[in-house]
């Protein structure tokens, strides 16, 4: 579903990915973790083109992201995006968040894109904010509003940019469990994340990024019982004793 | 103190400095402002562009918008009005020069003029909309037009409607410089009413007390306009 072949980016003279390759299957769900500024976040950008490369190739559904003579909202259009920060957009409501793109990009007729909003909002358990703006919601119900509104456009593949990281402790559990059920579903899913019990409990595979490089690329089981590399051992040793 | 002031001229004058000149005058700012805020947006993206094969726009726009913040705008409307027909005629091939009005000349001016103002401050809100939500709206799909139109611009107009408000109530000013070209705006009224009648200190009085109370109401209104319009975050 989504190949990653060699791929490379730098800034300037800082190279922040170094010659990265994976292939994530249909209904594969796989975590990618690493330190801060291990470009794992970059990664995951450069998979819906939000963040050019200048090396390498990556292919979504058989369709080169990288190509100029791509249509990249199109291919933006199937794949699903949640960010870190949420991004919701503060001026509109939370229906006509969802429904926004599904009539501008999909066509859809306003009826039917407000009745796919509704049953996702159903599905989030957000039916009853329906018409709220989202700086009336809390966080964890933002971030569920975000996942609703990717799921709008019926993605065939969905990417995670630390949908955790900005949210109160309280309120991760409600956001995991919707990302459960999703994986559970078979859906497609990339997810850059530091929640190891998420990986577990999930996760088919797990990438861990230091340095723009991918260090290790192994099934759950092997990532968490025997990592290779030293450096994801650290890494695990300190994220998991506490 | 008063005395010898005949403030009658006032009311015997004020059909015609309302319905002549204070129309003309809110007609030119509603149309410059109108213009300029659209004209000015499309500067502002201009400036924005990102990417090598989109410089010589950046450049351009840059170029422009210096340009103009740079000249006096008495000597802009002066030009202008004496540019326009000649400009006009060039473009259409014409022979001679086309007929433009004092009042067309004056709104095409002001349009260009504040499109340079309006384009730094639209620049200013476009950066201040989170490069996060530009990217949200790619990731659905969006495209460039369409990321700007319905998420970039809405919010960018929210955040700087104080200040783009703010702005016109200097437009409003400044369109008394009208007078350059013999076009008869509110201020423009007020004098010759008051040349007519030899009564200048109680014209020019009166005209300053009206563009004081109007400037100061739209400042005032732009302060409820700002706490109803905001986005709540």
């Amino acid at each position: 579903m989504i190949s990653i072949r060699g791929l490379s980016k730098w800034y300037g003279a800082f190279q922040v990915l170094a010659d990265c390759s994976t292939e994530v299957a249909k209904g594969e769900v796989v975590v990618v973790c690493g330190p801060s500024g291990s470009g794992k976040s970059t990664l995951i950008k450069c998979v819906n083109g939000l963040e050019p490369f200048e090396k390498g190739e990556i292919l979504v559904d058989g369709i080169s992201v990288g190509s100029p003579k791509t249509d990249l909202p199109k291919l933006r259009s199937r794949v699903g995006m949640v960010f870190q920060h949420f991004e919701l957009f503060p001026h509109m409501t939370v229906t006509q968040n969802l429904t926004l793109a599904q009539v501008k990009v999909l066509g859809r007729t306003p009826a039917a894109a407000h009745e796919k909003a509704m049953a996702l909002l159903d599905r989030v358990g957000l039916r009853a904010h329906a018409d709220k703006f989202p700086g009336n919601l809390s966080g964890g119900q933002q971030q569920r509003v975000a996942i609703a509104r990717a799921l709008c456009m019926d993605p065939i593949a969905m990417l995670f940019d630390e949908p955790t990281s900005a949210l109160d402790p309280e309120m991760i559990n409600e956001v995991l469990d919707v990302m459960v059920e999703l994986a559970q579903e078979g859906m497609t899913m990339m997810v850059v994340t530091h929640e190891m019990g998420f990986a577990r409990r999930v996760a088919h595979r797990v990438i861990f990024m230091d340095e723009g490089k991918i260090v290790e690329d192994a099934p759950k089981e092997e990532f968490f019982g025997t990592p290779r590399s030293e450096r994801a051992q650290q890494f695990l040793a300190k994220i998991l004793h506490h | 103190m008063f005395a010898g002031f005949d403030f009658d001229v006032i009311e015997r004058s004020l059909p015609y400095l309302f319905r002549e000149g204070m129309v003309f005058t809110v007609t030119l700012t509603a149309l410059a402002m109108t213009g300029g805020i659209v004209f000015g947006t499309g500067l502002a993206m201009m400036r924005l562009a990102t990417g090598v094969s989109l410089a010589p726009l950046v450049w351009l726009a840059g170029a422009y918008v210096n340009l103009m913040r740079a000249l006096p705008l008495v000597l802009v409307i002066f030009w202008f009005y004496f540019l326009v027909p000649w400009i006009g005629g060039w473009l259409i091939g014409a022979r001679q020069t086309i007929q433009v009005g004092a009042f067309w000349s004056a709104v095409i001016t002001f349009t260009m003029f504040e499109a340079a103002y309006y384009c730094e401050i639209m620049r200013a809100g476009i950066q201040s909309v989170s490069r996060g939500q530009q990217s949200a709206g790619y990731a659905l799909g969006l495209n460039y037009w369409r990321t700007m139109g319905h998420v970039v611009l809405p919010q960018a107009f929210r955040n700087m409607l104080p200040v783009l408000l703010t702005q016109t109530v200097i437009l409003f000013q400044d369109t008394s410089l009208v007078y350059v070209i013999s076009a008869t705006d509110f201020l423009g009224a007020a004098a010759k009413v008051a040349n007519r009648d030899h009564r200048l200190v109680e014209m020019y009085l009166f005209a300053a007390l009206v563009y004081l109370v109007v400037s100061y109401v739209a400042s005032r209104t732009v302060g409820r306009l700002q706490a109803r319009l905001a986005v709540i975050r």
